[in-house]
């Protein structure tokens, strides 16, 4: 018989999370991209928006025992995780209600709490970790998974290569999720990557690789139940690449000129709540009023967390020597 | 008579699906396909074919075939002119080999080679019109196309291109298998399957339990995927007219073991065995479901839509390799003389009818 997961249908509650968490997302990214613009928001943000079914996809597979490593566009991992928004809103801004009390900003973004490791300014920088925490879960025997969430860029990262190359030596329960959106910063995929699919690189590392729709919800949470059940059940690391494009630029500021029409084509014939929302409406499985209750909900809880960031205030002169050094 | 041109369109993302995952299916890589390419432009050349026209592709192929071309220049070995069919968007979809076996039909191809698995096949069959296609397999699921070496695959285009064989001697019709929900359709080349899931997801089918109800233009013992559930209990042939359907349930008294994908031979209870006829119309009865076709999730319906499936005799006209190869044989049209080997032309044989040493 297979040795593959049982194929269950998602619950409307599944499905209703799912859209909501999706949803939250892209609301949130669209309210960084605008308020960052007025100049409140220090630092840079790599914005998420587009790539929303990627996070949702995989974390809804995952519960507390697992952990996650995100990437420099971190905010739609760290939602999909479990980390509150009002703690990232004020993290953004540079609060001390932030999740690290504001001295971290977008880029380094964390909650050990919901096994998420942080967002991550070292292109790369990720799936090291996750193989850390994949030895830890299988030696202490816990059943938790690890899962990198990495780019196009990281992709051709020696870290990202070693990482492959351990997980599969040391069958660790891992999930390498590259989310190709088609850019390394302004480079693209096609000119730098020379395996072309990011996905082929899994069988020199004797793992299995996978290229997803990354804009399909439904594709990206299949193939990512299949995967970490695998790592789960002993059967080591997989690969997944989702193929999609995200819909600002690489930071806020930059002038796209190395691309032209992608986003337009993407918001408006691949976009994956728009995807989701006509599926399961059609299906029958949640009805328009339910999305937009979700939809009113997500944007009340943006609204706030933005509101109540700004009221918030910064981290004082007595916190500089504070959470330098943390015991895990 | 004008050039002989040969099409070849390659799919970048054969053989990359969730089945590597769940079923440890075989991987494909890139570099094979190019030079899989390669390989027949040698065998293409050999027998005479002046012009390839090659799809474009994001995915790498078109690309190191073109640094392979630049690399030849000067360094002598015939090739064929090689055209790419660039200068259209590539959308990365299904939708690329439509267009790129479109522009071969215009150009007036002979032959068109399609590189993937089975959906490939199926798409470049959709667009190819009366040019008889040859399917090689690079993809997961290979019914319909050969696993054949493609420097063989090329000699076989070659001479049917070239008009050195007469393609009504070497091609013969396939089955098709229609599947409408509405006014949306699909074709298969071998299967349609019903499944219970609600939405097209990671598109393969692999799991026996969401099949309700299963169509075959044919089905051979033999075959890998879901054809070789009846392929097993009532096998039908490429070249019968027939079809054949059955009702797939858990609960049904006859159980098979069947290979419905590679690495995966699972126990699928069947009912209700019938032969299909072409022309005549079945019902899918399933309230609500996808439609997969050729073992991939496409068609999604709901209840009320009352989605039916036809068997049509007006498929694809397939190029068969071993019969050309055979003719050639027959026919001695790879005989060469010593005059040819101190450089003659290419395509001239020794002699049409020369006997067999």
């Amino acid at each position: 018989m297979t040795d593959t997961v049982e194929r269950k249908a998602l619950t409307r509650e599944q499905l209703l999370s799912a859209y909501r968490m999706m949803r939250a997302i892209r609301e949130f990214e669209e309210r960084v991209h605008a308020e960052f613009a007025s100049g409140e928001i220090p630092g840079f943000v790599h914005l998420y928006a587009g790539e929303e079914a990627s996070a949702v996809g995989v974390c809804s597979n995952l519960d507390d025992r697992d952990t996650i490593a995100s990437t420099h566009r971190g905010h739609g991992h760290c939602i999909a995780k479990g980390v509150d928004v009002g703690e990232m809103m004020a993290e953004i801004y540079g609060r001390k209600t932030g999740s690290c009390h504001g001295k971290g900003g977008s880029m380094h973004i964390a909650d050990l709490s919901k096994g998420m490791l942080g967002a991550n300014g070292i292109v790369g920088g990720g799936p090291p970790l996750i193989c850390g925490t994949a030895l830890a879960a299988k030696l202490k025997g816990t059943g938790g998974v690890s899962v990198a969430f990495f780019g196009d860029g990281a992709s051709n990262q020696g870290t990202t290569l070693e990482s492959m190359n351990l997980a599969s030596v040391w069958n660790l329960p891992v999930m390498f999720v590259a989310e190709n959106n088609g850019y390394a910063e302004t480079t693209s995929s096609t000119w730098s990557v020379a395996s072309d699919n990011i996905a082929d690189r899994a069988a020199g590392f004797g793992m299995p690789g996978v290229i997803v729709d990354g804009f399909d919800f439904f594709a990206v949470h299949e193939a990512a139940s299949e995967a970490i059940a695998r790592a789960r059940a002993g059967g080591g690391p997989t690969l997944l690449e989702m193929k999609f494009t995200r819909y600002f630029g690489h930071f806020e500021g930059d002038q796209q000129t190395y691309r032209a029409g992608e986003v337009e084509h993407a918001r408006a014939e691949l976009d994956c709540l728009r995807r989701f929302a006509t599926r399961v409406t059609a299906t029958g499985e949640l009805t328009q009023s339910d999305l937009d209750a979700a939809d009113a909900e997500v944007a009340a809880t943006i609204d706030r967390a933005v509101d109540e960031a700004k009221a918030a205030p910064p981290p004082a002169e007595a916190d500089l020597l504070t959470d330098v050094y943390v015991r895990y | 008579m004008g050039d002989a041109i040969v099409g070849v369109v390659a799919n970048p993302l054969s053989g990359r699906d969730i089945r590597r995952l769940v079923t440890q299916a075989s991987v494909f890589p890139t570099a094979e396909k190019a030079n899989m390419i390669q390989r027949m432009l040698t065998a293409l050349a050999a027998v005479g074919v002046q012009r390839v026209l090659l799809g474009t592709d994001l995915g790498g192929i078109s690309a190191a075939v073109f640094r392979a071309i630049e690399r030849r220049r000067g360094a002598g070995g015939r090739w064929p002119e090689v055209e790419f069919l660039d200068g259209q968007p590539i959308r990365q979809t299904a939708q690329d080999t439509v267009d790129a076996v479109r522009r071969m039909v215009t150009a007036g191809a002979q032959v068109i080679v399609c590189l993937g698995g089975d959906g490939t096949a199926r798409v470049t069959a959709s667009a190819a019109g009366d040019v008889p296609m040859l399917a090689l397999s690079t993809g997961t699921n290979n019914t319909f196309p050969a696993v054949r070496e493609a420097t063989i695959a090329g000699l076989a285009a070659g001479l049917v291109a070239t008009g050195t064989v007469p393609a009504d001697d070497v091609t013969a019709r396939a089955k098709l298998l229609e599947a409408r929900v509405g006014d949306r359709a699909e074709t298969a080349l071998i299967d349609v399957a019903v499944s219970t899931e609600r939405h097209v997801g990671s598109r393969a089918v692999w799991d026996p339990a969401t099949l309700t109800q299963l169509f075959c233009a044919f089905a051979e013992p033999d075959a890998i995927g879901l054809s070789s559930i009846l392929g097993q209990l009532s096998p039908v042939a490429r070249h019968e007219p027939h079809g054949v359907t059955a009702r797939l349930t858990p609960e049904a008294p006859r159980t098979v073991l069947a290979p419905i994908a590679p690495g995966l031979v699972v126990p699928v209870g069947v009912s209700e065995v019938e032969r299909m006829h072409p022309g005549s119309v079945h019902p899918i009865d399933a309230r609500a479901g996808v439609i997969a076709v050729d073992g991939e999730r496409e068609l999604t319906f709901e209840p009320g839509e009352s989605p039916t499936v036809r068997l049509r005799a007006d498929g694809p006209r397939c190029l068969d390799v071993p019969a050309v190869l055979a003719a050639s044989a027959r026919l001695g049209l790879l005989r060469r003389t010593r005059d040819w080997q101190r450089g003659q032309s290419p395509s001239s044989s020794e002699d049409l009818h020369a006997p067999t040493v």
